[in-house]
């Protein structure tokens, strides 16, 4: 599918223009004129990108950035703007944004940019429909079966688990069998794979991140 | 007219006291003195007097002047007789005269009646010496004879009776005889009418009261007919000339005073190619003395009669031959300045009544008396030095001046001198004042371009508080320029390029460039140096415009809503733009800056333009900050006055020097509902008037 570049910037020639560029390239594009008009008009689940200004009237560029990392998480931010500086470009990295360039930006540079957050984007696509994948796995488990999956990826014997969940071991072998079945594992170290994947096993509270990660 | 002159008597009278009836103001035909006519030109004297102001010598003085007397020694004769043996009956002047217990009295004896000005005056000089020398102590009698018209023997007698009964109980003391008349007369009737009083005299000459037979104890002032020295002082002022004309009439007085003037000028004449002028007529002298060559000296004498037996009084046919008179004339008479001569040596008639008065003074006192000569002055009018150019400095010494106009010098010396000190002074502060003004000017010039430097500096602070805001700005059409252009570059590389595409996107490029021109002349508008000031005419609103394009990309990067309303039509102000658009600049940047604690959506910066009822264009600009503290809305245009950390507490009084130059004022307030606003106003610039 064409992937659709959604262009944010309050002025009109400079979007036209640089929406003409990428067009140039082939892509699809989407202008807005403002952060609200964005979010009113929040595209579905179509790759692409998103090309933000940080100086927007009203909702800033930083501020609209926030609110996508809730709303549209798989839509990477490559920020295009004339007033950047290095403490505006960190914050805007380290929120997340794929890149930072500054106007005026060559149409090379943006043209890297916007194939490596497609990437980025095609990336997060995956990894999304996976671990969804995952947890519609997950999702079969009974609640029982969810418990002793829990407690079988953390290295508990039958025995151990059968105590826990004050049960018969047999009925956890029962239980076992069926969750391998169900979450199509083949031995227990893919059990654990899937269980790692869907972070069953952080024990500390570590900040969970779940994009950015290399697989 | 000489009508019903007697001439005999008219010569008499006119050989002792030739001319003093001129002097008389306001004689009438009563006495019918052929000079009796010249009281006009007396008059005309006096008034000159008045008019000169005179105060040299008294114009009392200058009426007596007309006194002579020295024809008496061919007329005296017929009047000299007898007594030729009394001058040894009281030899020597120690006569003892015992006045005891009762004050001095003295007879003055006038020859004339009491209307002859010139021995009226000179009496009065005697009086006033007498009292003066008396201490006023002294009983003064007065007896006019008017022998002169009454001359028959008889007469005299019961003159000479009548003043002796009258004087019967109050014998004088002395007597003072004015003239050789009244001299004959006391020197023949003193035993009656005077015995024993001291007799003196004045008013004639030696030769005169020798001829008429003086006793040897009267004793008199005598006045000496001196035409040499006369002519010296014509030597002095003329010692160039080499002409000599001496003038005389035809009458026998003329004649006999020619042969004596020949005789007096014998030695000194042969200097001079010396011509006599006599036997001419009045018309004669006139023409002759029309051409006297330049370097004469012309001496006049008497004119009485010309050689036609045609009467004049001397002066009279002087001041006709004086008019028209090539060369300077000199005479011996007071009576002719102010007739055309030039000056002379003379004897005035105050001095021989003083002299003769000091005379009687002496034997009141007992005291030894001779006889004196009066001491003749050199007189001299100035009027006439100038006409004939003469130099003052020649005069001899001791000349007395007449109708000299003092000098403003003189005559008000204290006052020049106060006037010249006060200008002086007055030049003195002017001079200062020059300098403190022309430092002034320079002051305010170096303040003028001080101002303007400031002016530049805080330009360039704002433009570099700008600087991130407008490189954003600027490089809003330069990103879009250079996509354009790619896209374009993109578009022609493709087999069938959209061409009305690439059409669009040019335009658009040529739109961008525009942009980016029109902000980088705002930029340098907003940093435009100004050495003067350029002064325009424009609308406020559209300097307004300008500076919100300025203040927009920074007021949007804080979030502020920036909005401007007001008056719709043209506010037309004379100043420069340049300077009024960083007034607007400071105050709205500072309006900025006091809204960084509010929060994002409350940021509203309004500018607001209304006409007032004074004709002045007012701008206020308010913002939706912090305000400002009561107490400091005057002093925040102080120099130095800031809140801001980074502040450097000029941006505001800056502004205001910029609306003072331009004749406006600036003020702070704050808005009821949160807030400053600062208004400025300026002159609105009539249009009306240029159409």
């Amino acid at each position: 599918m064409n992937p659709v570049i959604h262009i944010v910037d309050d002025d009109n020639s400079f979007r036209t223009a640089v929406g003409r560029l990428i067009a140039s390239y082939g892509f699809r594009v989407a202008f807005y004129e403002s952060g609200d008009q964005f979010l009113t008009t929040l595209p579905n689940a179509e790759p692409g990108c998103i090309l933000l200004d940080l100086q927007l009237p009203g909702l800033s560029g930083a501020a609209l950035q926030e609110r996508l990392a809730e709303t549209a998480p798989l839509l990477p931010i490559i920020y295009l703007t004339g007033a950047g500086n290095i403490q505006a470009g960190v914050r805007a990295i380290k929120a997340g944004a794929e890149d930072f360039l500054e106007k005026p930006a060559s149409g090379e540079t943006l043209k890297e940019a916007i194939d490596r957050a497609l990437l980025e984007s095609e990336r997060r696509q995956l990894e999304h429909d996976r671990v969804h994948a995952l947890e519609v796995l997950v999702a079969s488990l009974t609640p029982r079966e969810y418990e002793v999956f829990s407690l079988m990826v953390r290295g508990n014997r039958n025995k151990q688990i059968a105590y826990t969940i004050s049960t018969s071991e047999r009925t956890v072998k029962a239980h076992r069998h069926c969750v391998m079945e169900k979450l199509g594992a083949k031995s227990l170290a893919e059990a654990v794979s899937i269980a790692e994947r869907k972070g069953l096993l952080d024990t500390s509270p570590k900040p969970e991140r779940r994009f950015d990660t290399s697989p | 007219m000489y009508l019903g002159a007697n001439e005999s008597t008219s010569n008499k009278i006119r050989s002792r006291w030739p001319v003093n009836s001129a002097t008389i103001p306001g004689c009438t035909s009563e006495r019918a003195y052929p000079w009796d006519h010249l009281h006009t030109s007396t008059d005309t004297v006096l008034c000159s007097i008045c008019y000169y102001g005179s105060v040299l010598l008294g114009a009392r003085t200058f009426m007596v002047r007309n006194w002579k007397v020295r024809s008496s020694r061919l007329v005296g004769i017929s009047v000299a007789f007898f007594f030729l043996v009394l001058p040894m009956l009281a030899a020597g002047p120690a006569v003892s005269m015992e006045i005891v217990g009762r004050v001095p009295r003295v007879l003055i004896l006038y020859p004339y009646d009491e209307r002859i000005a010139a021995t009226t005056e000179a009496g009065e000089a005697v009086r006033n010496r007498l009292r003066e020398g008396t201490g006023g102590k002294v009983d003064i009698f007065s007896e006019f004879l008017d022998l002169t018209r009454f001359p028959e023997k008889a007469h005299v007698e019961k003159m000479a009776h009548f003043l002796t009964d009258k004087y019967r109980n109050r014998r004088p003391d002395v007597v003072i005889a004015l003239s050789d008349e009244s001299a004959s007369f006391i020197a023949t009737h003193r035993d009656t009418v005077a015995p024993g009083a001291r007799i003196v005299t004045t008013g004639l000459s030696r030769s005169t009261a020798e001829n008429i037979g003086l006793p040897g104890d009267v004793f008199g002032v005598f006045n000496k007919d001196d035409i040499v020295k006369t002519l010296e002082m014509a030597r002095s002022l003329q010692p160039k000339a080499r002409h000599l004309f001496i003038i005389g009439g035809s009458a026998d007085l003329d004649r006999a005073w020619l042969a004596t003037a020949r005789a007096d000028l014998a030695v000194l004449a042969k200097n001079y190619d010396t011509t006599y002028l006599e036997n001419l007529t009045i018309d004669e002298f006139v023409e002759r003395a029309a051409r006297f060559p330049p370097d004469s000296i012309v001496l006049a004498l008497t004119i009485f009669k010309d050689s036609t037996g045609r009467n004049f009084i001397p002066r009279e046919a002087l001041r006709q031959i004086a008019a028209t008179a090539s060369a300077p004339i000199y005479g011996p008479y007071p009576t002719y300045i102010d007739h055309g001569i030039v000056g002379g040596n003379m004897v005035t008639f105050e001095s021989l009544g003083l002299a003769v008065a000091d005379l009687a003074l002496d034997a009141i006192a007992g005291k030894p008396i001779v006889n004196v000569d009066a001491a003749p002055i050199y007189i001299a009018d100035a009027r006439q030095l100038k006409r004939w150019g003469l130099s003052e400095s020649d005069l001899p010494a001791g000349t007395v001046q007449w109708f000299r106009e003092k000098t403003l010098w003189e005559e008000h010396w204290p006052a020049v001198l106060t006037t010249l000190a006060v200008i002086a002074a007055q030049g003195v502060v002017i001079a200062g004042l020059l300098v403190e003004r022309r430092r002034r000017r320079a002051a305010e010039l170096e303040l003028r371009v001080r101002l303007l430097e400031l002016v530049h500096l805080n330009q360039s602070a704002t433009a570099g508080a700008l600087t991130a805001s407008i490189a954003h700005e600027l490089n809003q059409p330069l990103g879009a320029i250079r996509s354009n252009a790619e896209a374009g570059e993109m578009l022609l590389r493709g087999e069938t390029p959209d061409l009305n595409l690439i059409k669009q996107i040019l335009v658009d490029i040529k739109d961008d460039d525009q942009r980016a021109g029109d902000i980088i002349t705002r930029l340098r508008g907003l940093l435009k140096k100004r050495s003067e000031i350029d002064w325009q005419e424009f609308d406020l609103n559209e300097v307004i415009s300008s500076a919100i394009k300025i203040l927009r990309p920074e007021a949007e990067r804080r979030n502020i809503i920036v909005s401007s309303k007001g008056a719709m039509e043209e506010l037309r102000v004379r100043a420069d733009r340049v300077h009024i658009q960083q007034v607007i600049l400071n105050l709205a940047t500072n309006a900025m800056d006091a809204m960084l604690d509010v929060a994002a959506t409350e940021r509203r910066l309004v500018f607001q333009t209304r006409l007032t009822k004074e004709s002045k264009v007012e701008l206020s600009i308010s913002d939706t900050g912090c305000g400002i503290p009561c107490e400091q809305l005057v002093g925040i245009f102080d120099p130095f006055y800031t809140t801001k950390p980074t502040g450097t507490g000029l941006g505001l009084s800056i502004a205001r020097m910029i609306v003072e130059t331009y004749a406006g004022k600036i003020w702070a307030d704050n808005r009821p509902d949160g807030g400053a606003v600062i208004r400025f106003n300026l002159p609105l610039v009539q249009s009306g008037c240029v159409t």
